[in-house]
């Protein structure tokens, strides 16, 4: 294609505006890596910017090496592909009835949806209730609460919308049942949602914090989430339960935290960059109008 | 595999029906052993049968960073007492929602170990959610009448009962005003003594510049969320939260000293003496400022000193530091406030299911050689003495006792102030901070809290979290000006209206009855 | 099975027919003849009463004096006072109108700009670039408000900040900016946007990621410039994602960031920068008042929710769909 001095002024301001906004958003990882890697008192004494002072390994391989660390780890790995996976199946098969707006009770379906994202019970009544289903203390109470996330349940439901209705009259003229249209046709072609709601639940059960904290008691069962917020929120000083001087010695110092922030969250970062390539255009040409 | 996981759906909805019906009853009548003295009879007519079983207890203690379960102390503890216990614990942020619901639901734990927090304590016990341990200490915790002084036992009384053991804390100034000699000297003058020459060296650090940081720095900087600065309160006759004014305990605002004391620091805030990004200053901020040279003086409690002189020496090799004596202000007053009180609380929720057996853990820990090696560890392993005091041994110490004190359920009161101090002796520049502030200076620097023993005042604990924060909001606002001193009575007849008079009413209907 | 789907053929594809089909045969037997829809709606439904509904109770403590140990059940009824409560205190009105404030300017401002951006990463041929300017706006959103807050602080120090050092050199005087009520609402304004927009615009990549590319090829043939092409085909494809994320955005207009504002604000900004959240905080801190901080929550719902209603049904008109 020939490039026009339009394209070329569009290019140019694109790629100015980008590097602009990457740089800037790039500045609060770095600031917390190099914190990570750098030494305890340049650290406290803000010498540390975008680069390390004194650069070293020891804090990150302190925290990473932890036991508590290590087994939080794991189980936050297990959770968050258990529940992604059962995520996606759930919401992708909630989605497809509740777009087919044609269906007699389907909109009044849809607010049902759409009030519990306004209107919760509250802490209590979900603790008994979690507390009933004997799910205390029981990792699968990590993922059943939040299998379901309306958000995302809308975001592919408008996305089976605006799929072309022609796909599944050929296939229902062809003889194909509902599931199978949905199983072998929708599905395929809803890669691009799919995988950026696989992000949103995978960020989503990876980030949870609320939930392995109000539901689960035992030491063992602790997820990284849980770890680093117990760690971050160290540093406050206003918790509730009020702090001994024992304690105030024995608080880890900042290298640890931002470590502790490295550690916890960069697994979770290189799951965009796995997905991405699903984000690519032009996955609907040819299968629809085949 | 859709169908599979109707199935095990449906399953799940069936429970949801017998939730529906009985998810929001309350739960207090699920605590197997609401009355802990029946099954105390039969349980120790057991005992004197003969060795039996000792069950596995369920403790639940707040947030630490290591597990608690394979912690040594853990190890140790249950060699020693021969009980196996299974440690939960609390999360770090919301410990008290979750404790709330943990208590609320019945959760059969045999023993609570929570910070020192007695409103939630008191507020457990009102609601008859604890067991009356005082048959059971009586039976079976000679150790606990022993080691916990009867003042300890008595400021955990609720209604007359006792239903928690208390981790008394060593009474202790903590926090102090750190003040870079270095730049004392280059400024040619003495550490100050009064208010006054406080003041002074302030100015003279803003003229003359000792750091050389021109307008990037100021002399004298706190934190947003203590405008209430240890030391210069003293100085005010403030130096505990509640002052004996005439017989009666008034809060700062009511406090005679205090239009001094806003004036004082507000004066200080309009001559460009403290810091004028003060109210922005979180904890970190302000070591970050003093490390890094942009500020002559802190409030800084001893247990940061090493952090804080690694940081500095490091950026500048000549920096010294040192803490401030207790200052004399207009009228003479000084004082540094101390801490007091409870480290922890431990109480058996009436749900446990061996209330005993918990107590007899109690017991067993208090004796005079395991609550030493529960305390500091081994000697020649842990630690060492010399002439009674207490030195640790490193890294043994730190790897294997750090966390030791969150074990602790009562404490040897006689004891473990000496103990302790190898806690302190980690690092002797922490140590020598500590030593000045709580040795070097005269006692009558020291003042004890008034309310270090007092009881779980329920109006007290309902309103003093918002009670504080209304007062600190207030005091930043006038520091910067924002509101004029002058506007005192009006700030006070909010307080009062808030919460103040209350409290201030119950709070003095108890100290008439402790006051000789 | 046969008949079924001749039936089907006969009268029951598009949207006319289906409309016709549905008006003469009855909406009931029309639901039957559908009913495998129905069935896939049942794991879903299943999930949204056990884990959602059943514990929907829980809202009427906001009209109770709730005690956690008396339970529901045990808690005595006050009505409508925990409202009273908030709407008839004295920091109400500021707190209210610097709510709506922070909220609608997070709107106004911050809800166009993740569109632009995967609008323009779009016009981005280079794939690396493309992936890696991507992976890059969305890591703001990982860290917490405290590491952020902390980082602007030190950025925006009146005192040897950065941005303050660039205005002096410009000639200005330095600027406390977490200090002044002229700028705190900017300043929460912005920081969220840069904490927020990358990820946000995670949705509308997706999106246009949807459109056919064959609607571009057929422009590009009508000899249609790429701006004309991003401003007629990309931007409708991705409308419905727009309306969608504008109408739930609506539901929470009441939450002006209360996590945020909690971590940046101080006493000298309360004037501008105390919103709902942080007042109800600031308050019944340590009060542990369930029934006050329930009431709260659900004089927020229901506003949202009156909003997302509204949104819906004015989505509806504009653009012929809605999220029902």
């Amino acid at each position: 294609m020939k490039r026009t001095a339009n394209d070329w002024l569009l290019d140019t301001f694109a790629y100015f505006f980008l590097i602009a906004i990457g740089l800037m958003m790039l500045l609060p990882l770095l600031n917390v890596f190099s914190k990570a890697v750098s030494e305890e008192w340049a650290i406290v004494s803000g010498k540390v910017g975008i680069f390390p002072v004194g650069f070293q390994l020891d804090t990150l391989r302190e925290v990473v090496t932890s036991s508590t660390f290590s087994h939080a780890f794991l189980l936050s790995v297990g959770v968050t592909i258990v529940g992604t996976a059962l995520s996606i199946l759930f919401t992708a098969v909630t989605a497809y009835p509740l777009s087919k707006r044609f269906l007699p009770g389907i909109s009044f379906v849809m607010v049902l949806f759409v009030f519990t994202m306004l209107f919760s019970g509250g802490l209590i009544p979900n603790y008994m209730l979690m507390r009933q289903l004997h799910l205390i203390n029981n990792l699968w109470v990590l993922v059943l609460p939040g299998l379901i996330g309306v958000f995302n349940l809308l975001v592919i439901k408008s996305y089976y919308e605006s799929l072309p209705e022609a796909l599944e009259e050929s296939a229902r003229i062809d003889g194909a049942r509902t599931y199978t249209i949905l199983f072998r046709i929708i599905l395929p072609l809803s890669m691009p949602v799919i995988a950026t709601i696989a992000l949103f639940y995978a960020v989503g059960y990876w980030n949870d914090y609320f939930g392995p904290m109000i539901y689960i008691n035992d030491t063992t069962k602790q997820t990284l989430q849980l770890y680093l917020q117990s760690v971050v929120m160290e540093a406050n000083t206003s918790t509730a339960l009020t702090k001994s001087v024992e304690d105030m010695m024995n608080m880890s110092p900042e290298g640890i935290r931002s470590a502790t922030v490295i550690a916890s969250t960069v697994p979770i970062l290189v799951v965009y960059p796995f997905l991405q390539k699903y984000f690519i255009k032009g996955v609907l040409i040819g299968s629809v109008k085949g | 595999m859709a169908m599979e996981n109707k199935k095990w759906l449906t399953s799940l909805l069936c429970a949801s029906l017998a939730v529906s019906v009985s998810a929001c009853g309350p739960s207090k009548g699920a605590s197997p052993s609401a009355d802990p003295s029946a099954s105390m009879g039969a349980s120790a007519a057991a005992t004197t049968g003969g060795k039996e079983a000792k069950p596995q207890l369920h403790a639940l203690n707040i947030w630490m960073k290591d597990d608690y379960n394979t912690y040594p102390v853990a190890k140790l503890i249950e060699e020693k007492t021969g009980y196996k216990v299974k440690y939960d614990m609390l999360p770090q942020d919301k410990a008290n929602d979750k404790l709330n619901l943990l208590m609320a639901s019945g959760e059969s734990y045999d023993l609570v170990t929570i910070g020192g927090d007695r409103s939630l304590y008191g507020d457990y016990a009102k609601k008859g959610a604890l067991v009356d341990l005082g048959p059971l200490i009586e039976q079976y915790g000679p150790n606990i009448q022993d080691k916990l002084s009867q003042d300890s036992l008595d400021a955990l009384k609720i209604d007359g009962k006792i239903y928690g053991i208390g981790n008394r804390s060593s009474a202790f100034a903590s926090y102090g005003l750190m003040i870079r000699t270095d730049w004392l000297e280059k400024v040619g003058m003495q550490a100050p003594a009064t208010v006054d020459e406080f003041t002074q060296v302030l100015k003279a650090f803003k003229e003359k510049d000792p750091g050389g940081n021109g307008d990037k720095g100021y002399p004298f900087t706190i934190t947003g969320d203590s405008p209430m600065v240890t030391d210069l309160m003293g100085a005010f006759n403030l130096a505990n939260y509640w002052t004996d004014i005439d017989g009666k305990l008034v809060p700062p605002p009511l406090n005679p000293g205090f239009e001094g004391y806003l004036n004082y620091m507000a004066g200080l805030y309009k001559d460009g003496l403290l810091d004028k990004e003060f109210a922005v200053n979180k904890d970190a901020t302000m070591k970050e400022k003093f490390t890094s040279g942009k500020i002559g003086v802190v409030s800084l409690g001893w247990w940061d000193i090493p952090t804080v002189t690694d940081a500095l020496q490091k950026n500048f090799p000549d920096a010294k530091i040192a803490y401030l004596p207790a200052l004399k202000g207009p009228d003479g007053k000084m004082g540094l406030g101390m801490g007091g009180g409870f480290d922890r609380i431990s109480f058996i929720p009436k749900s446990s299911k061996h209330p005993e057996d918990a107590i007899k853990w109690i017991n067993a820990k208090l004796d005079d050689d395991l609550f030493k090696e529960i305390a500091i560890g081994e000697e020649g392993k842990h630690y060492t003495v010399k002439d009674g005091a207490y030195s640790p041994i490193l890294p043994a110490f730190n790897d294997e006792r750090n966390q030791a004190n969150n074990y602790l359920t009562g404490v040897d009161e006689k004891n473990y102030p000496i103990y302790w101090q190898a806690r302190v002796k980690k690092d002797m520049r922490l140590y020598e901070g500590f030593n000045y502030l709580n040795n070097v200076l005269p006692a009558e620097a020291r003042l004890v809290d008034p309310l270090a023993l007092a009881p779980s005042m329920p109006i007290n604990s309902k309103n003093s979290a918002a009670m504080t924060q209304l007062l600190n909001d207030y005091m930043v606002k006038v520091f910067v000006g924002e509101e004029p001193v002058s506007g005192l009575p009006d700030f006070i007849k909010k307080f009062n209206a808030t919460g103040g008079q209350e409290n201030e009413v119950e709070i003095n209907a108890w100290y008439a009855t402790v006051k000789k | 099975m046969n008949t079924e789907v001749q039936v089907i053929t006969e009268s029951g594809v598009g949207p006319i027919g289906r409309k016709r089909a549905r008006k003469r045969e009855g909406r009931w037997r029309f639901a039957w003849r559908n009913r495998d829809y129905y069935l896939l709606l049942v794991p879903g439904l299943i999930f949204l009463f056990l884990f959602k509904y059943a514990p929907m109770y829980g809202i009427v403590i906001a009209f109770q004096d709730f005690n956690i140990f008396d339970g529901v059940r045990g808690s005595e009824w006050v009505g409508l006072e925990h409202f009273q409560k908030l709407l008839h205190s004295e920091e109400f009105a500021t707190v209210f109108t610097n709510t709506l404030l922070i909220s609608v300017y997070k709107i106004v401002i911050l809800f166009p700009i993740p569109i632009l951006i995967a609008l323009i990463l779009n016009e981005v041929r280079l794939m690396i670039f493309k992936r890696t300017i991507q992976t890059i706006v969305y890591l703001p959103h990982f860290l917490s408000w405290v590491i952020i807050s902390g980082l602007f602080v030190t950025i925006l120090s009146p005192s040897g900040g950065l941005v303050n050092q660039l205005i002096e050199a410009l000639g200005g005087k330095p600027v406390n900016f977490f200090m002044s009520n002229d700028y705190f609402r900017s300043l929460v304004v912005f920081t969220a946007g840069w904490k927020e927009v990358g990820w946000n615009a995670i949705v509308f990549i997706a999106a246009i990621a949807g459109i056919e590319q064959e609607q571009y090829e057929s422009a590009a043939i009508d000899g249609a410039g790429r701006i004309r092409r991003m401003i007629h085909i990309t931007l409708p494809g991705i409308l419905p994602t727009i309306a969608l994320m504008f109408i739930l955005r609506l539901g929470s207009v009441l939450d002006a960031g209360t996590e945020q504002i909690l971590t940046m604000y101080n006493p000298v900004v309360y004037n501008t920068g105390d919103v709902i959240g942080t007042y109800v905080y600031r308050v019944g801190l340590g009060k542990m008042d369930y029934s006050f901080s329930t009431a709260v929550g659900l004089f927020n719902s229901v506003v949202g929710f009156i909003l997302v209603v509204a949104g819906n049904f004015i989505s509806r008109k504009l653009l012929n769909r809605g999220i029902w």
